[in-house]
């Protein structure tokens, strides 16, 4: 709905969109590096943006069953992981509202 | 100019052929301060030459009467409205045998007889034929009525006061002043007046007595104001000279006549070519059209049809511009600016912006003044000057926003960008640059200052000022005299900002705008007009200089109306485009139509249009009627 300007962050390291360069998240809001997605190695962040939430899905993975929302590029659409919305578990709460973005679907991009 | 006859509405003319030619003397007549005597018997409207000091009678003075009712054979002015003026700028001389034959040579009087018995009687103090009169005059507004009423009723009170004839003074005070409750603190100091010496009144009041200024005074301050902005005026063609003059509303283009729907999504950015016959539009549907809005024909309707479709942009297309001679259109999507033929239809040529490894998007293009060329200036920091082939010819950068918008001043002076730090810790660190005010409600903490508008100076290419502010800039349009700048800021608000003294002079208010892009314009003949778009749907017009808010035209469907353009070269006409997939035309209303207010559009579902998209819409709420 309307016109909206992408947004743009600031840190050390920011990192983006591998097909587009839009930025998604800086590595200050990196919370874990040890995670592991469908295709490798994923960070977990707690503050992602340009990005859209696809619909919620139940998914059970290695720590447990998860609400998770897929997450997709803002400008070209590629899906770059995941946000969980709710762990069943409760040593995995402290995921709920943070995003999971893939490594190799991530690239350093100019501040 | 003034015409000062007491009353709002312009006096009726008399009619030039009955005043009589023979200027007439009557027995009684006394001769005033300002050199007007009538008897009062005078119903004609005709002044009469009262000089009876030497009884000599005055040579007769022929009529002179040109055929035609303007000044001269082709000007616009009314000839009887210049007369009237020149009589009474002679009268303010001191020339009155000038004005009186002028006067009996035009026909024309300056006041008509009840007004000039009004006169008499404020000189005079006559005060009940001055109530008798002050209704003959038929002024209509009430409050105008009751700011008389009271003046008069004042003079009154203080006379009797001086003339310590208290018991009257008092019967006025309750009985005429009380009741009208106009201005309750000078009804407090009149009744204090009571109480004190003839000496003392006359400084209290700052009064100078019956016998001095005070009655030329009262009827100086009897002439009700006139109003100084009108504030629909709109027009450029001189009207009538006397300046009660109030534009009628439904002159104001507040209708529309045509609703543009081609597009299959969103339309997010319209613009007129220079010559008002085209507009182009931009989409979120990856397509940019051009429109031919064709003149009226002898039905009235205008032919609007697409004349050119571009597609074949990979992404949304954000920003126009035209040329100065409209044969070339520039369309931008992302980083990628394409140049268009408009005549063929064909992509000239296809430049990219980007700058290192990190496509960034053009956020505004501008086609250079001087027609050398162009100017794109994007997101990330850089503003480059292209020639019309589409070659760099100047990179500057990177600044220190990204910018969200960017306008050139028709002179070729300055650049005006707004935008976003890219760094938001400098928004603490730098101390503003020029001297300026930053306006009221703006957060006192550095920190969220984190936006600037920054003016470049074109010629010597250096910043000239940097402003900071809080709220996402989305728009900037400098008006035709290079002087303003109209800036759109979230939340809710658009500021005009003077270039000069690098400071916001007005703030306009009543829209919405808190998370779209959504741009306003300069409109109508003088700029006298300020327009925007609102994330209500609706079109939002203010006054200029006053900051009233005029219209909020209702008619877009669901979603923001992003961006309003005002016809370049048709005072009359505007454009505006929204998320409703529609782009619509608003002009005035036809001749013979009123404005229905129930009737207005609300809501309406984006209308597909017939073969050349136009519809008119009639009031009555009876639907709509397609004529083809």
């Amino acid at each position: 709905m309307g016109m909206t300007h992408r947004e743009y962050l600031w840190g050390d390291r920011i990192y983006g969109c591998s097909k587009c360069h839009t930025h998604l998240a800086a590595i200050e809001s990196m919370v874990s590096r040890a995670f592991t997605g469908q295709h490798g190695r994923a960070y977990l962040f707690d503050k992602v943006v340009n990005v859209i939430t696809g619909g919620p899905a139940e998914r059970t993975m290695t720590t447990g069953l998860h609400t998770v929302r897929d997450i997709y590029c803002c400008k070209c659409g590629t899906t770059l992981g995941w946000k969980y919305d709710r762990a069943y578990e409760t040593s995995q709460r402290y995921k709920e509202g943070k995003f999971i973005l893939e490594r190799n679907l991530l690239v350093d991009v100019e501040i | 100019m003034r015409i000062s006859n007491g009353s709002s509405s312009p006096t009726t003319s008399p009619d030039p052929s009955s005043s009589s030619l023979v200027p007439r003397y009557s027995p009684a007549t006394t001769i005033d301060s300002d050199g007007i005597s009538l008897s009062k018997t005078e119903t004609n409207g005709c002044t009469t030459n009262g000089t009876a000091t030497n009884g000599i009678a005055p040579p007769q003075i022929a009529r002179v009467q040109p055929p035609w009712p303007s000044l001269y054979k082709d000007s616009p002015i009314d000839r009887e409205e210049f007369v009237r003026l020149v009589v009474q700028s002679l009268r303010d001389v001191g020339y009155t045998e000038s004005a009186r034959t002028l006067e009996a040579e035009s026909g024309y009087t300056l006041e008509s007889g009840i007004v000039a018995e009004f006169r008499r009687a404020v000189i005079e103090g006559e005060w009940e034929e001055l109530e008798a009169a002050l209704l003959q005059l038929g002024v209509q507004n009430e409050d105008d009525l009751q700011t008389t009423r009271f003046l008069i009723s004042q003079q009154k009170y203080l006379e009797l006061l001086e003339a310590r004839q208290l018991t009257a003074a008092l019967y006025v005070l309750r009985n005429e002043l009380a009741p009208l409750n106009y201005d309750s603190d000078r009804l407090h100091l009149l009744s204090s007046l009571m109480m004190c010496s003839e000496e003392d009144l006359l400084s209290n009041a700052k009064w100078d007595g019956a016998r001095g200024s005070s009655r030329q005074q009262l009827l100086a301050d009897l002439q009700l104001y006139q109003r100084n902005a009108c504030l629909y005026h709109n027009t450029t063609a001189p009207l009538s000279l006397y300046s009660d003059h109030e534009c009628d509303r439904t002159q104001f283009p507040s209708l529309t006549t045509y609703i543009l729907a081609e597009h299959a999504d969103e339309v997010w950015h319209i613009k007129w070519s220079h010559d008002g016959r085209y507009l182009a539009s931009a989409s979120k549907d990856k397509s940019a059209i051009v429109w031919r809005i064709g003149p009226p024909s002898e039905s009235g309707n205008r032919d609007c049809t697409p004349e050119q479709v571009f597609r074949d942009h990979k992404y949304e297309v954000s920003c126009l511009a035209w040329s100065l001679d409209d044969s070339i259109l520039l369309t931008s999507a992302e980083n990628i600016v394409k140049i268009w033929n408009v005549k063929s239809g064909v992509c000239i040529r296809e430049v990219d912006s980007r700058v290192g490894p990190d496509p960034c998007p053009v956020s505004s293009l501008q086609w250079l003044p001087d027609n050398s060329g162009f100017v794109s200036g994007s997101m990330d920091r850089r503003i480059i000057f292209w020639d019309r082939d589409g070659k760099r010819t100047d990179t500057w950068g990177p600044t220190s926003i990204r910018i969200t918008d960017m306008a050139i001043s028709p002179d070729g002076s300055r650049l005006v960008a707004t935008g976003m730090l890219h760094n938001p810790a400098l928004a603490s660190a730098t101390p503003s640059t020029s001297s300026l005010n930053l306006p009221n409600g703006t957060s006192s903490n550095p920190s969220t200052l984190t936006k600037r508008i920054v003016i470049y100076d074109m010629h010597t290419k250096q910043e000239e000022a940097s402003i900071p502010q809080s709220g996402e800039l989305t728009s900037v349009q400098i008006s035709s005299d290079s002087q303003y700048a109209l800036i759109n800021r979230s939340v809710d608000e658009v500021h005009l900002w003077d270039l000069n003294s690098k400071r916001m002079v007005r703030r306009y208010m009543g829209h919405q705008q808190f998370r779209h892009v959504i741009r306003s314009c300069f409109g109508g003949a003088n700029e006298s007009f300020i327009v925007s778009g609102s994330e209500d749907g609706k079109v939002y017009i203010w006054h200029r200089d006053s900051c009233a808010l005029l219209e909020a035209l209702p008619g877009h469907g669901q979603g923001s109306v992003n961006t309003v353009a005002w016809n370049p070269q048709d005072e009359g006409m505007f454009a505006s485009c929204s998320d409703d997939c529609t782009i619509r035309i608003w002009e005035a209303l036809p001749p013979g139509y009123t404005r229905d207010v129930e009737s207005t559009s609300e809501g309406q579902e984006p209308w597909r249009s017939n073969s050349n998209g136009a519809s008119w819409r009639t009031n009555g709420g009876s639907g709509t009627d397609m004529i083809d």
